[in-house]
């Protein structure tokens, strides 16, 4: 009896630092938001003033109407690219299909800005291929704006529809189309009449994802973006700008964002609570080998979708081992980017990784601990806590990081200029991810085989050690090291938070890129996308975990 | 080997009574099973004699001693589960040493009794494998030797065959049975198979809505039901409503249902009219004028089966259906669909129960 009580203080502990973290993390910031939003600049009154400004003009609700065109018109493209790669892949025969969805989830991964970036060497002012199609006469579209985001936004984020749609077409029974075909109904009929209602959910769930993503990108609209303003930028800029007064237009765009995203994620719920085809996987659906023509344009379109949405990636590689003089490019290829940076800033390399490193170890750590609670006890408080640690979700990284700057400027808790600032926005924005997925690896182990351990005479905590924890522990590291390549690629919210020597890879990306150093930028992505790439493979190799783990991102 | 002594266990989930008053000895050595369907609250039995519940009420004692406060981890009993709950991160070794290592033997003594536990069940060899490269039979071998490693004081099997397919189970019904006597060991085994309870079992529990109905061995249950829930969940059974009429000569009764009269043995002195007589396919006879029947019945044919030792006969008596079955059946014992069938029912295959409770009229003189 005596084991017992003391297990569970260990539980009431961790529920207990689960609302700890909450409320100093996410709900303190949070309100100061809320605050600065209905307060009076001058006067510090409560007031509408900003609200008023907001809704009143034009410069604001434009940037409102930006975000949810390119929202809108990434969702439509990403699904026209996502939807034929997914059906071919996983219906018919396509040689290197694995290579394919390798090469889309490493688009998916790459940092934010490392597309549009890549674009603007192509397509933007002096771009090779602008260049190149000028020398023959043809004059190609200005990148900047509005087509440069959704562009780069849509080649970085159709996977999420490409890869959700692919997993639910490979896991239909297939005695339900070969009923319907039974029945009488042509293969065409059957698709429309059976498998698309089937896949509907989860072509949906992606199509939501690569809204929400790409209406809370801060990275792609900053850099192509040009004058033209999304409310993740304007939220930036307005900051920036207002740094002497209180933030309260800043904060207002702020809430606006969030209350975008919350619509997002309660249409998300409640489509997935909505409909779901549970399939015991019992007949797997056939892939078939297509013939001659047929079997050549389904090759070409897989390979053209995949191809351009590496191109940006191939093409950084490219670039940063070309030779460079300061910010131009030379002749002849080398390593001097490369070089430069670790003369330069090695500094930046590092924290980089330290940083990642040490919020990784906090989010598997503590996220195992309260998912664990989630999964197993279901009292009153882990109730409460369950939801609240969701709020990540619907807080893009540049209100986070606003309400942070806002709240760790001061007393109590001065945290402005530290390394643990930056550290704690990786930790609050990947910890919901953490958790949901350690509790959902706890209900996918079946009590019974506690309950064996427990029979054969091991205690319950013995039991807990040597048969639940080995078997959570594949998908934990695997989580983990999704974890580190997200915060290892962050932007949105370390760009308001560092300083000089707080300084990460993404920001030192970014700054480079805006100075038009794009030979360190390269070099400096190249470095990220190894990483990720390298993250990926060990992921895929060792931990036996296929695509699934990266889209849960 | 132990005995199991269980005295007015009572356990509620809620609003949910899933036992009521249960009591129950179960012997040394013996194969003893809990049968009744889904939901009936044999598996909850199962785990709380395990120790993964606590019951509200009574007490549970393994031999002398009372296990009430024991937890699950030093009952010492041995589980099967239906999902065979085998360690997948483990090897067939590890799986079977599990048990053993808690209870930190020498590693010689582990060898010996892992080589002992897996050669019983006719896995030697396959120490080195991994779960995933067994099949459903194998790994619930894997699941009965870790079981048995242990030496515990009884076997608990919830349901252990019920993933398998047909003709496995059947072979590891068998093998259970074989290896269990072979022991010596206690065993409770839970199952909502009838045919498999009759097959393996020393004694039968029948268990309904969180209540024991009747105990005994399987010939007992199947041939002296207490009540109508236990004849017609174990075995095939014939039922028709009938009211009962005045007493006859011989310690006889009548029972009338429409035109058709029984002369049944006196089922006691109950004064009731309504009542459910039933009668198991098999009994029924040839007609045979000078033989003493309950009654003769006519029935038109509407579906016969041959399953070889048997031929199955399904018609409609007088608007009720009514099943019977011909023993090493000839082809002239299998009529045509629409034909009338004719058969004698004897009096001693007749049971009658109260309509009302269901309880069994008159038990004791069959």
């Amino acid at each position: 009896m005596g084991a017992g009580r003391k297990k569970a203080d260990i539980w009431a502990l961790v529920i207990f630092a689960g609302f700890a973290i909450v409320v100093v993390f996410l709900i303190y910031p949070l309100f100061d938001v809320f605050k600065y939003s209905f307060a009076d600049k001058e006067t510090g009154q409560a007031s509408f003033a900003n609200w008023k400004e907001f809704f009143g003009r034009a410069y604001y609700l434009r940037a409102f109407g930006h975000s949810i065109s390119v929202a809108l018109l990434t969702t439509v493209f990403s699904s026209l690219l996502g939807i034929p790669l997914a059906f071919f892949t996983s219906r018919y025969k396509i040689k290197g299909s694995n290579l394919l969805s390798t090469l889309s989830v490493l688009a998916l991964l790459s940092p934010p800005f490392i597309g549009a970036y890549s674009w603007i060497t192509m397509l933007g002012r002096n771009g090779f291929l602008r260049n190149l199609f000028l020398s023959v006469g043809i004059r190609l579209p200005q990148i900047y704006g509005l087509f440069g985001i959704v562009l780069a936004d849509t080649l970085q984020y159709y996977p999420f529809i490409s890869l959700m749609l692919a997993g639910s077409l490979m896991t239909i029974d297939r005695s339900l189309e070969e009923a319907s075909e039974n029945l009488g109904a042509r293969s065409l009929r059957t698709f429309f009449s059976v498998t698309m209602p089937l896949v509907l959910p989860s072509l949906t769930g992606g199509a939501l994802i690569v809204f929400m993503m790409s209406l809370s990108n801060f990275g792609t609209p900053m850099i192509i973006g040009g004058n033209y303003l999304v409310l993740p930028t304007l939220a930036y800029n307005l900051y920036t700008s207002e740094i002497a007064e209180s933030p309260g237009m800043a904060s207002t765009v702020s809430i606006i964002l969030m209350l975008c995203a919350s619509v997002i994620i309660v249409l998300q719920q409640w489509l997935s609570s909505r409909r779901k085809y549970a399939s015991m996987l019992v007949n797997r659906p056939v892939v078939k080998k297509l013939k001659g023509a047929k079997s050549f344009f389904a090759h070409l379109l897989c390979y053209l979708i995949v191809g351009l949405s590496t191109l940006p990636l191939a093409v950084i590689v490219f670039y940063s081992f070309r030779n460079t003089s300061g910010p131009v490019f030379t002749t002849g290829f080398g390593l001097t980017s490369y070089k430069q940076i670790f003369f330069d800033v090695p500094k930046t390399v590092a924290n980089s990784f330290i940083y990642s490193f040490i919020a990784v170890v906090l989010i598997a750590g503590i996220g195992t601990l309260i998912g664990f609670t989630i999964a197993r006890k279901r009292n009153l408080a882990v109730r409460i806590l369950d939801p609240l640690l969701m709020i990540p979700y619907i807080v893009p990284g540049t209100v986070l990081g606003i309400g942070f700057i806002v709240a760790f400027n001061r007393k109590p808790l001065y945290l402005a200029g530290t390394a643990a600032i930056i550290i704690m926005t990786y930790f609050i924005r990947r910890l919901p991810y953490s958790v949901r997925s350690a509790a959902s690896i706890l209900k996918q182990i079946d009590p019974a085989l506690e309950e064996a351990g427990i029979n054969l005479g091991s205690p319950p905590g013995r039991t807990f050690r040597t048969v639940t924890l080995p078997l959570m522990q594949s998908g934990i590291i695997s989580g983990a090291i999704m974890s580190w390549v997200t915060s290892m690629n962050e932007l949105s919210a370390s760009i308001l938070l560092y300083v000089g020597r707080t300084m990460t890879m993404p920001i030192k990306i970014y700054l480079s890129v805006l100075d038009g150093y794009f030979g360190t930028a390269s070099a400096m992505s190249t470095i990220l996308l190894v990483v990720t790439g390298v993250a990926m493979f060990v992921v895929n190799r060792y931990f036996n975990r296929g695509s699934e783990t990266f889209i849960a991102t | 080997m132990t005995s199991i002594k269980i005295n007015g266990v009572e356990k509620r989930f809620g609003e949910l009574a899933a036992l009521s008053d249960i009591n129950l000895e179960i012997e040394k050595g013996e194969f003893f099973t809990l049968l009744g369907p889904s939901g009936c609250g044999k598996t909850t039995l199962l785990r709380t004699i395990a120790g993964f519940y606590r019951q509200d009420k009574g007490d549970i004692y393994l031999g002398d001693e009372l296990i009430n406060d024991v937890p699950a981890y030093r009952r010492n009993t041995g589980m099967v589960f239906q999902n065979y709950a085998v360690f997948p991160h483990m090897t067939v070794f590890e799986n079977v040493a599990y048990g053993l290592k808690v209870r930190k033997l020498p590693q010689a003594e582990i060898d010996k009794r892992v080589a002992a536990s897996l050669k019983n069940v006719h896995l030697t060899g396959y120490e080195a494998r991994t779960p995933d490269k067994l099949s459903g039979g194998q790994q619930q071998r894997v699941g009965l030797a870790r079981a048995m490693a242990i030496e515990p004081r009884v076997l608990l099997f919830d349901e252990p065959l019920s993933n398998l397919d047909a003709k496995l189970r059947v072979e590891m019904r068998d093998e259970i049975r074989s290896v269990q006597k072979a022991l010596g060991i206690t065993a409770v085994y839970v199952t909502h198979d009838q045919e498999e309870a009759l097959v393996i079992s020393d004694r039968i529990a029948v268990v309904n809505f969180g209540r024991i109905q009747q105990v005994g061995v399987p010939w007992e249950i199947y041939k002296n039901p207490v009540n109508l829930f236990v004849a017609t969940f174990v075995g095939k059974i014939n039922t028709m409503e009938v009211s009962l009429g005045e007493s006859r000569a011989g310690g006889m009764r009548m029972a009338k249902n429409g035109s058709v009269d029984f002369l049944v043995p006196e089922a006691g002195t109950e004064d009731l009219s309504k009542a459910v007589l039933a009668f198991r396919p098999e009994d029924v006879v040839e007609v045979d004028e000078g033989a003493q029947v309950a009654a003769t019945l006519s029935g038109t044919l509407k579906i016969a089966s041959f399953l070889g030792t048997v031929a199955s006969l399904e018609m409609d008596v007088q608007g009720t259906t009514i099943v019977i079955e011909r023993h090493r059946p000839r082809r002239s014992d299998i009529p045509d669909i629409g034909q009338k069938v004719e058969f004698s029912v004897p009096p001693e295959a007749c049971l009658l129960f109260d309509a009302a409770t269901g309880a069994r009229l008159g038990r004791g003189k069959a």
